[in-house]
């Protein structure tokens, strides 16, 4: 294929990928009847949509409200999660091969059917309107363990035995000497996780109502269907692109590792 | 002696394992195991939270098979699947090809095709709502421009569910060109070399050597855009609520729908745990029918 | 990491119970405290701490102490959870008729017909016929009626001047063929600039309560959606309403997308508006120029008699968890005499649910300062509410779709689009019985 017709495509396809979010960027400061021209550059700057967006919601609180339970889970998940995958790959108990069959069941059970239980399970325990129904729920992940198992299974079995005979338990030799140097794994699996924590948007439309207890996604979803910006378009437009904002900051810095975290993950297929 | 002794201390201990495991085992029993046995009691059951339980034995599953919402938010999900999986394979197969070619800038091309998978869905769904705007959307202004009809993308109950497969598509599809690619580097050169020996047209190799390699792939975009489809959510909940006419009313709005809107727990449970069973009854066909004999 | 969970655990652990409403009556001592919930919104906060000062200062040994209903969240879900947390207030005034079947089910609610002068208070304020509509299935009265709004139709005069119409539309056909001459294309862009009407074109169950539903009171003269407990809705009344908003949509009088940039009411891309009396105080903040009026729904040409319409009521009543009924009750009254009900009209711009509206003395003043009002204020006689039947969201989400089906997109005649509509809402109720 020639090399212009390639450069082309690929351009084309740049263009369909990135001018909707510039368009949605450019379009938050335009003037409201200006909004839908093509034009990537606001005739004046108006700050109309971002005012309206700041005083109506608490979207900072939200933001707050995101980093908070994200973190959280990803940090709890990575740690558990590699506590169990080091347990499977590494020591041996009774029942070690059924636990491992356990989990990917559960990997292959459809959240439509937990959905509602786990709910009610908030309800009863009183966790509705609290982070704890946002982190806990989430701490843990069959996905996470399985690519630490599958790490960790590579990790050559001398270097745990030497440092045994030094003493060292379990929880130290993890730790202290197979974390260092798990650092693809760790990492592909915190990205995934904080991703996932972050952008849900159903489990948080189900168990927090109060709004300065609502993730970010939540409340701008909120927002733009409750009726308070309808017809503004700048409002809209401003709240998504406050809402993109965290990611693709994170995103510029980091996406290498976020591509590669998505790629190592379709290896196993 | 000190051999056993030394053995003694190597060897790892019992115990150990369970400890690292307990705290998975309680999450365990309280978020999977008890969630999964109240489903199975729920859907057998009435309620809405506020008064106490009814037990109504079939009765939930009896409505389901009656109820012409049920069936309509299967055949949505097929007709999102029907357009979804084949557009992004194609797709995301041509610019992988694309990629995977001397191109310079590589990295630049799959970060802004990656871009959209890693920002939030209610940003998407959102921006693409203006997009697809009837009166005002660029896309219509477009075809305006071009002396064509204005389409009723979100408006029109034969063209919502379509619209949202395609701005699903446009979301997803940086995944799979990244899949693809790892998939096309995996291709060993000899294979290539050895058919373009044999005479081979490059069509011939893309249908012998390449698709074939790239089988797992696909069946891994097969099976997540697979569940992904079942799963969709907040693209009809903030673009058209389900309509026009119950068009894009998902598996899953239709739960959420009777649970929280409504308060029926125990037919959305019915509905749960219907729709689960025919996700696995999906995706163990697709794998019957997709996987080919990899050692050909 | 570890400081982040560490701040997390603590706000966890934290009041996030911020949202949780303290237990009603509890206070220790003498004092018999009366909690009150009035509606989430502004003006009738405003209202509630107006009305709750004046109470504390004549009945200092009966405190009542407001707490406002968070806004994330609807008031009948609120008030679900609370009755069955059993931390209900003593006294609610945003108590939607709808949800009513609801409340008294789960056992929430005091009946009001046990006080000795519950007869001399209503009747006294509103009308007998009206009233009745409030009684629940059991003779008993839960609900005290508080306020209206009833639906009216609200129309720009200069649009309709401008159009060339002369007089006001009363009937289905007077208002087609006032649709016919006010909806075109003024600066010759290709597009329409002013239509009659609008509305929300998506099946949400609550916009038809501004459509289909006062319609069909209209038209029907009276007859809400059941009767006896029955479907009370397949009739050629719901069939002409029904057939009414077909024409609208058909013939393009009301366009099927949304409006960028504001309300087109108050943009003055509409020229009639079918709401409520909040209507007044909105275009007049924002958009004091256009001149307008308020008359009753358009009805079936056939008909005769007094227009009715929907009322979109919020009533006042008291739960069963409340320690001092009677207090409550004082309270209550409190709340609905004719001083009172004045502030609501002011403060609030609310109609009360009285019959004595446009002759009572306390009030004329007002109504001299707000003309506009006078016509809602006649039609408070003449409006209804909802039925105290359960699922009664699922039953109008029903109703919406065959709405959406037939008149929206045109894919039903009238007449099976109301045939299915009752159907389905059979179907509900069968179910959930």
């Amino acid at each position: 294929m020639k090399a212009t017709l390639k450069y082309m495509l690929l351009i084309l396809g740049a263009v369909v990928f990135a001018y909707p979010f510039l368009w949605m960027i450019a379009g938050s400061f335009k003037p409201e009847l200006e909004i839908n021209g093509f034009s990537l550059w606001p005739s004046k700057i108006v700050l109309d949509g971002y005012r309206a967006v700041f005083t109506k919601i608490p979207i900072l609180r939200a933001l707050i409200n995101s980093l908070i339970v994200s973190l959280s889970v990803t940090a709890s998940v990575v740690v558990f999660g590699s506590m169990v995958g080091y347990a499977l790959a590494k020591l041996e108990f009774l029942g070690r091969g059924a636990l491992y069959l356990l989990i990917l069941f559960t990997m292959m059970i459809p959240f439509q059917i937990t959905l509602i239980p786990q709910y009610i399970l908030m309800v009863k325990l009183g966790w509705t309107d609290t982070y704890l129904s946002l982190i806990v729920p989430a701490m843990m992940s069959g996905f996470s363990i399985v690519l630490f198992r599958q790490f960790f299974a590579g990790v050559p079995q001398a270097l745990i035995d030497a440092a045994r005979i030094d003493g060292c338990s379990d929880l130290r030799i993890l730790f202290r000497i197979i974390w260092p140097m798990s650092r693809p794994v760790i990492i592909t699996v915190a990205i995934l996780t904080f991703m996932a924590s972050w952008n849900d948007v159903l489990w948080p439309l189900i168990v927090i109502r109060e709004r300065t207890l609502m993730t970010m996604p939540q409340l701008v979803t909120i927002f733009v269907t409750g009726g308070e910006a309808e017809t503004q378009l700048g409002s809209l437009l401003a709240a998504a692109t406050l809402l993109a904002l965290p990611v693709t900051l994170t995103y510029a810095f980091f996406q290498r590792y976020f591509i590669e975290s998505m790629a190592s993950t379709g290896i196993k297929g | 002696m000190t051999g056993s002794r030394l053995w003694n201390s190597m060897r790892p201990r019992g115990r150990n394992g369970y400890f690292f495991i307990i705290p998975y085992g309680a999450f365990f029993l309280a978020f999977v195991a008890y969630p999964l046995i109240f489903s199975f009691v729920l859907m057998f059951n009435r309620w809405n939270i506020v008064t106490p339980m009814e037990w109504v034995g079939l009765k939930n599953f009896l409505r389901l098979f009656s109820d012409p919402l049920f069936y309509k938010s299967l055949r949505n999900t097929m007709l999102f699947l029907a357009i979804h999986i084949p557009l992004q394979a194609v797709v995301a197969l041509g610019f992988s090809l694309l990629l995977h070619s001397r191109v310079r800038f590589r990295g630049v091309f799959r970060a802004l095709y990656f871009f959209p998978v890693v920002v939030s869905g209610v940003v998407v769904t959102i921006l693409w709502q203006q997009l697809y705007s009837f009166d005002y959307g660029i896309l219509n202004k477009l075809l305006t421009i071009a002396g064509l009809p204005r389409i009723p993308w979100l408006v029109d109950p034969d063209f919502a569910m379509p619209s949202i497969a395609v701005m699903a598509t446009w979301k997803n599809v940086g995944i799979y060109i990244v899949l693809f690619l790892v998939g096309l580097q995996n291709i060993p050169a000899e294979l290539y070399e050895a058919s373009q020996i044999d005479g081979a047209s490059r069509r011939k190799q893309f249908l012998h050597i390449t698709l074939p390699m790239l089988n797992p792939t696909i069946m891994v975009i097969v099976v997540l855009s697979t569940i992904g489809g079942f799963s969709l959510f907040i693209e009809p909940f903030v673009l058209t609520g389900g309509g026009p006419m119950q068009s894009t009313l998902s598996g899953m709005l239709y739960i959420y729908n009777q649970g929280f809107y409504f308060s029926h727990m125990g037919y959305a449970a019915a509905l749960g745990f219907a729709f689960a069973l025919i996700i696995l009854a999906v995706v163990l066909i697709q794998r019957k029918v997709i996987e080919t004999d990899r050692t050909a | 990491m570890r400081l982040l969970l560490t701040i997390s655990i603590i706000l966890t652990i934290l009041p996030s119970g911020c949202s949780q409403e303290q237990p009603a009556g509890a206070v220790s001592g003498s004092t018999a405290e009366i909690t009150y919930w009035p509606a989430p919104n502004t003006q009738e906060i405003e209202l509630a701490e107006t009305l709750v000062l004046a109470w504390n200062k004549l009945h200092p040994e009966i405190p009542v102490r407001m707490q406002p209903i968070p806004v994330s969240q609807s008031t009948e879900e609120v008030l679900l959870a609370a009755i069955a947390g059993k931390t209900t207030p003593d006294v609610c005034s945003n108590i939607w008729p709808g949800a009513l079947h609801d409340y008294t089910q789960a056992g929430g609610l005091v009946s009001l017909d046990q006080f000795s002068d519950f007869d001399s208070v209503v009747n006294s304020r509103t009308p007998r016929e009206l009233l009745a509509t409030f009684q629940s299935s059991d003779s008993h009265y839960y609900q005290l009626p508080w306020k209206t709004n009833p639906v009216m139709m609200f129309y720009n005069a200069r649009l309709f001047r401008e159009a060339g119409v002369d007089s006001i539309p009363r009937t289905y056909s007077e208002y087609l063929a006032a649709a016919k001459k006010v909806t075109r294309d003024i600066d010759g862009d290709g597009e329409i600039d002013v239509w009659m009407g609008e509305r929300d074109i998506r099946p949400i169950w609550w916009q038809r309560l501004f459509d289909f539903y006062p319609f069909f009171i209209g038209a029907s003269g009276g007859s809400t959606l059941f009767r006896d407990n029955e479907v009370g809705f397949e009739n050629q009344a719901a069939i002409d309403v029904f057939a009414f908003f077909q024409e609208c949509y058909t013939r393009r009088y009301f366009p099927k997308t949304f409006f960028q940039g504001g309300d087109p009411f108050n943009l003055e891309k509409k020229a009639t508006n079918f709401a409520g009396p909040w209507q007044v105080a909105q275009v007049q903040k924002f958009a004091p120029h256009i001149k307008f009026g308020v008359v009753p729904l358009p009805v079936p040409d056939s008909h005769t008699g007094p227009v009715y319409t929907s009322g979109d009521y919020k009533n006042i009543a008291i739960f069963s968890t409340t320690r001092h009924p009677r207090e409550a009750w004082e309270f209550v009254k409190f709340l609905v005499n004719p001083g009172h009900d004045l502030l609501l009209l002011r403060i609030a711009n609310q109609i009360p649910v009285r019959g004595d509206l446009l002759t009572n003395q306390i009030f004329s003043e007002y109504f001299a300062q707000n003309p506009v009002m006078v016509s809602f204020a006649r039609q408070v006689p003449y409006t209804r509410g909802m039925d105290a039947v359960p699922d009664l969201q699922e039953i109008f989400d029903a109703i919406s779709q065959e709405y959406e089906a037939c008149a929206v997109y045109g894919r039903k005649s009238p007449a099976e689009g109301i045939r299915d509509a009752a159907e389905r809402t059979r179907v509900i109720i069968r179910w959930n019985q």
